[in-house]
């Protein structure tokens, strides 16, 4: 059986050539497409739509192309999809139940959706078929084809029985007007609409109407059964008058002018320039209204919206409306994009003759820093260089306007250069460890603020280039007066290890170096102290050399170096020093120096001095890219025993001065004592019964120790006796700090804006909503992070605009929540139901709106003062009114069907769309 | 931590021929004998002197574990207390550590603890640590018991073993065992998509707060 049913089918699947004609084949495809969609079973069950249904269910779109010979038509199916009821009420379906659509028609749940096809809108319908041509610039005009293709849907619904009713379009697209049939048994419904530019007077009011509806049906029943009217006007408000958005653009003008107030500087922008809700629409409805009891007609009318039963309101946001943060974050951007460099944006000149002199400026350092060096050093002076390359820049400025005024640089480099107090710890950390970016009492984060304001007020490209420069400038100079002025740029305060923490990933650059230099200002500072202390006690002896150095150098601590010929590593402290002098004196041999302490009551071995502790230089500090470089290099070396060799050569930099150290604390001493403090396990000791029977304690190096030639043995022997303030520095933070303010000078304004970017996302989400904060979107595109930032904040701008607008001067508590809940969903939802109506809390301030706004569009002509007619709200910009009814037609003795008109009343469109059903069997 | 390796492996242009690579290093007190822990591993010679390690030194050694090549990098540092500073910084990037103590040195023993703390707080979170009691071939000058040292590892949450680079007991056993633990940990890591080891070059997180302490492991 199984198999003839299959055959069968496959017999139905043949494309049959006896519909010769193209109408034949075009109503025949129809049908196959209906069929395809299953749309012919009529035992299809959908029960009536709950409310809301139309707005919260979801639309299903099923589209095909079919031909009418050469013309293309696009074949499209519109169902509602709600969650599927038990199967069992389908059996309940009688024989000759309405069709669903016909049921729909008097469906008085869902009039007036928010947000629906205008097919639903008008009739209410859940399931539908729209036959359109496919291309947008085609349409089928003349009245000729229009009754073709009606009479082939026709043909293809009663040939297909199916009950879901089939529009086609008609006329241009743009005046959606639609034909359309629904057949059902012995029933049938027409579709027709009918739209004109201008609403004719007669019928510009609902008694009009119900005329035409009246003599459409064409009912010679008495009594003609109550008409049942829902009625919906529709009033919109674009004057805000004084609720208009509050807040003004920070006036960035008033510090040009001369009130430095330096408030500005180190926040951020934001909000809204301009008003960024544009209309607010107001629909007043009265949902269930029977014929008779409302007059509405051409001299009276008893529609006022204040007594609507019914208020809703939609507002429609202004698209685009400029926004501060979004703008500058744009700006931002765009920066981040420039190529140019620092001397590009602020001319030439600079370039050729600084870019010299910081080409040669590492070798010229290395030579500074040579304990041996043959340069006089006081012309060569890294400090007179930049001094006269900042002279030479304010010079050549005050020719050029520069692109920042002084009164503006110097509270910007204030804002960023003073310390802020530290953020609570859950502020500081969270965030900025996510985005990359540092923390908000930093100065980068304060830099970034700051830059960011440069690129978009004063000046962009420009202002920016010479913000760095200056900061640039800045840096040098406070690392030149490291006693004046330290501590306050101290990136991260806690650095206490040895590495300088600084995964590239984690925080920017600008950070990392920066780090770097704060760790030689923090050297620097300590040498130059120590050498205070020590000048001070030379003081009595020396006062002229103290003269004459103060007379050489221009920065104050400057000459902690520029008037020495070498540069020695200081130790840190005086105090635990015992005085050179007295040692001397008792210890002919030589002078111990730079002796910290003495260890564990030990002598020396070979004399009856106490072992002392010298004075060690501190390891160099590191960033970490620094290391890995290193132990990159140490590893290329290899795993053999030269590789070893020279990796332990390599490193024993550090191992080298202390010995020296060591030796000049220690006069007399011996590698076996060097060894016992340094590593004691390496010295061991035995009880040995000497020649005379006693028990001595004798002591010699391990067997590792005395491997001939290794490198402790090697580097003890060209040790030489140096403490550790003479010995040629481990960390050269003279040319560590040159190399950093050399990195930074050569930093393009967009390198900076990209190293600075995470901080402006960090500083621009903060400035968000914290709700705003937590979502996570994050992608890695810096233009798509932008525009959703800018996103959040119109969304917020909306926001705040709603809130401004709801909820003035009120004392109650309770109508303050009810209207703060009905601000976030106008902002959320298609329409919101105004609770209460015109009587509610909100209903009372939209009241308010429109009667401001309808005095202040009546001020400008006061003499036109027309007494009575002084209205709250302007006319009506949309009147929508939906009749409906079921009568028995065409004949009284016809079953009773559903009938239905919907009309739209605009100041420039009026249309009417019907839907009247009539009894196919009994006429 | 595999596209750490792919960093790595980027870098080592002359050795490419491996899947992962691992970096592990060696601490403990002076004299310990991490060196020649290290040599009986690496070459499978043992030297009874070995020159005082200055700085850091390292050693490579490939294995095959689940038809993977690892590539041990093992550094070996000084123990010395003046080098602490500096061997401190490369614990950054370390995924595994060999903390050694030694059986006849009460001294190195009790330095364990502060050894535990130092890698705590300069190494990555999720780097793993062995504790190994090295010297046990001299039963005779031991001071520090076995079950001392299991149960220092377990109040640690360190694995322990007792090894002797000279009579070379366990010491490929230390090794390969440290190893699996990464690897384990690695595909822990990985299936829970967590980001701090599947992102690109991972590094640690600059914390105030110490590392978490370790994940207990059942010796």
């Amino acid at each position: 059986v199984l198999s003839v049913f299959q055959h069968e089918a496959d017999v139905f699947e043949i494309t049959d050539f006896t519909t010769a004609s193209e109408w034949e084949r075009f109503v025949s495809r129809v049908e196959e497409v209906l069929n395809d969609w299953k749309l012919t079973d009529s035992s299809v069950d959908r029960s009536a739509p709950q409310k809301g249904d139309f707005t919260t269910g979801s639309w299903e779109e099923e589209s095909k192309e079919i031909h009418f010979a050469d013309f293309k038509f696009l074949i499209t199916h519109y169902l509602l999809k709600k969650e599927s009821k038990n199967n069992e009420e389908q059996d309940k379906q009688a024989e000759d139940a309405l069709p669903a659509a016909m049921q729909d028609l008097l469906c008085m749940q869902n009039d007036f959706p928010p947000r629906a096809h205008c097919l639903v809108r008008w009739y209410g319908l859940q399931e539908f078929v729209v036959i359109t041509p496919a291309t947008n610039s085609e349409a089928i005009i003349s009245e000729s084809k229009c009754n073709l293709l009606l009479s082939s849907v026709s043909i293809s619904l009663s040939n297909s029985g199916c009950q879901v009713p089939v529009f086609v379009q008609i006329q241009q697209k743009w005046r959606r007007i639609y034909a359309g049939e629904c057949q059902g048994p012995g029933v049938r419904t027409d579709f027709e609409i009918v739209h004109l530019r201008r609403v004719p007077s007669q019928y510009n009011h609902l008694s009009g109407l119900l005329d035409i509806f009246k003599s459409k049906i064409g009912c010679n029943m008495l009594p003609l059964p109550p008409v049942d009217i829902a009625i919906r006007f529709t009033y919109v408000l674009q004057d805000w008058q004084q609720y208009s958005w509050p807040q003004q653009p920070p006036d960035f003008d008033a510090l040009l002018g001369g009130e430095v107030g330096g408030v500005e500087i180190g926040k951020l922008p934001f909000g809204a320039c301009e008003e960024s809700i544009s209309e607010l629409h107001l629909a007043a409805t009265w949902p269930h209204v029977t014929e008779g009891i409302v007059v509405d007609n051409d001299v009276y009318s008893d529609l006022d919206p204040l007594q609507a039963p019914h208020w809703s309101v939609r507002v429609r946001m202004a698209e685009n409306p400029q926004c501060l943060l979004g703008e500058y974050l744009t700006e931002f951007f765009r920066l981040c994009c420039r190529k140019e460099s620092v001397e590009d944006v602020l001319g030439i000149g600079l370039t050729d003759e600084e870019g010299r002199e910081t080409g040669d400026i590492s070798s010229a350092l290395s030579k500074l820093t040579e304990p041996a060096a043959a340069v006089p050093i006081s012309r060569l002076s890294v400090s007179s260089m930049v001094h006269s390359a900042r002279k030479r820049i304010h010079r050549r400025r005050h020719i050029h306007e520069s692109p920042l005024s002084n009164e503006i640089l110097n509270s910007i480099l204030l804002v960023s250069l003073t310390k802020v107090e530290a953020f609570p710890p859950s502020e500081r950390w969270s965030l900025f460890l996510q985005l990359k970016s540092a923390p908000p009492d930093s100065l980068t984060y304060r830099l970034a603020l700051c830059v960011f304001l440069v690129n978009y007020s004063y000046g962009g490209l420009a202002g920016v280039a010479h913000l760095w420069q200056e900061f640039v400038l800045e840096l040098r100079y406070r690392w030149e007066n490291t006693c004046l002025v330290y501590g306050f740029m101290l990136i991260f305060v806690a650095y206490a290890a040895f590495l300088i923490p600084c995964n590239l990933n984690i925080h920017s650059l600008l950070v990392v170096t920066g780090q770097m230099l704060n760790c030689c200002i923090e050297r620097r500072r300590a040498r130059d102290e120590a050498r205070k202390a020590q000048e001070a006690t030379k003081q009595s002896k020396e006062a002229e050399s103290e003269l004459s150095a103060k007379e050489t150098s221009q920065g104050k601590s400057w000459e902690s170096w520029s008037d020495s010929e070498e540069e020695f590593y200081e130790c840190l402290s005086e105090q635990g020093e015992d005085g050179p002098q007295t040692e001397a004196g008792q210890n002919g041999a030589s002078r111990a120096e730079g002796r910290l302490h003495p260890y564990n009551n030990l002598t020396l071995l070979h004399s009856s001095e106490p072992l002392y502790v010298p004075v060690t230089q501190e390891p160099a500090p590191m960033t970490e890219d620094q290391l890995e470089e290193q132990s990159e290099v140490l590893a290329k070396l290899g795993t053999t025993a030269e590789g070893t060799h020279l990796r332990a050569r390599m490193q024993s930099a550090c191992l080298l001065s202390d010995m020296e150290s060591f030796k000049a604390a220690n006069p007399g001493c011996v590698l076996e004592d060097f060894v016992r403090w340094y590593s004691p396990r390496d010295y061991v000791m035995e009880e040995v019964v000497d020649e005379k029977g006693n028990k001595v304690t004798r002591g010699e190096l391990s067997t590792r120790m005395k491997i001939a030639g290794n490198m402790w043995v090697e580097a003890w022997e060209t040790a030489r006796v140096t403490p550790a303030r003479r010995q040629k520095r481990l960390f050269d933070d003279t040319k560590e700090a040159e190399k950093v303010l050399h990195y930074f000078a050569m930093q393009k304004p967009g390198d900076v804006a990209c190293h600075l970017f995470s901080c402006v996302i960090h500083a621009a989400l903060l400035k968000l909503n914290p709700a705003v904060r937590k979502s996570r979107f994050f992608g890695n595109k810096r233009n798509r992070i932008c525009s959703q930032l800018a996103g959040m904040e119109t969304a917020i701008a909306q926001a705040r605009s709603l809130k401004a607008k709801f909820t003035f001067n009120n004392e109650d508590q309770s109508e303050a929540t009810e209207l703060k809940k009905f601000v976030s969903s106008l902002l959320e939802e298609p329409e919101v139901e105004v609770t209460g109506a015109g009587q509610g809390p909100a209903g009372r301030i939209i009241h308010r709106l429109f009667v401001n706004a309808q005095q202040a569009a009546l001020l400008p002509l006061p003499d036109e003062d027309v007494g009575g007619d002084k209205k709250d709200f302007p006319p009506p910009a949309g009147r929508e009114i939906l009749l409906r009814t079921c009568v028995p037609r065409p004949a009284p003795y016809s079953r009773s069907l559903p009938q239905r008109l919907f009309c739209v009343l605009m100041r420039e469109e009026f249309r009417l769309a019907g839907a009247f059903s009539s009894d196919t069997s009994f006429f | 931590m595999a596209s750490a390796t792919a960093t790595y492996g980027q870098k080592e242009s002359s050795d490419q021929n491996f899947d992962y690579m691992f970096k592990i290093l060696i601490i403990g007190n002076s004299s310990v004998g991490k060196t020649s822990f290290l040599f009986r591993y690496a070459d499978d010679s043992f030297t009874p002197a070995f020159v005082s390690t200055v700085g850091i030194d390292f050693k490579v050694k490939t294995i095959y574990r689940n038809d993977k090549r690892i590539k041990l990098q093992i550094w070996d540092t000084a123990g010395q207390e003046r080098y602490r500073t500096i061997t401190t910084a490369y614990y950054r990037g370390a995924m595994g550590f060999i903390l050694m103590y030694d059986i006849t040195n009460e001294d190195s023993f009790n330095a364990v603890q502060d050894w535990s703390t130092q890698i705590k707080t300069y190494s990555w979170d999720n780097a793993q640590v062995l504790l190994v009691g090295n010297k046990c071939d001299m039963e005779d000058e031991r001071v520090v018991s076995a079950d001392r040292g299991r149960q220092l590892s377990e109040h640690l949450g360190f694995e322990f073993f007792e090894a002797s680079a000279k009579d070379n007991i366990n010491v490929k056993q230390t090794f390969e065992r440290l190893v699996d633990i990464i690897c384990e940990k690695m595909s822990e890591s990985l299936d829970a998509g967590d980001p701090a080891v599947t992102g690109a070059k991972q590094g640690p997180q600059l914390t105030e707060q110490p590392a978490p302490p370790h994940q207990d492991c059942a010796c």
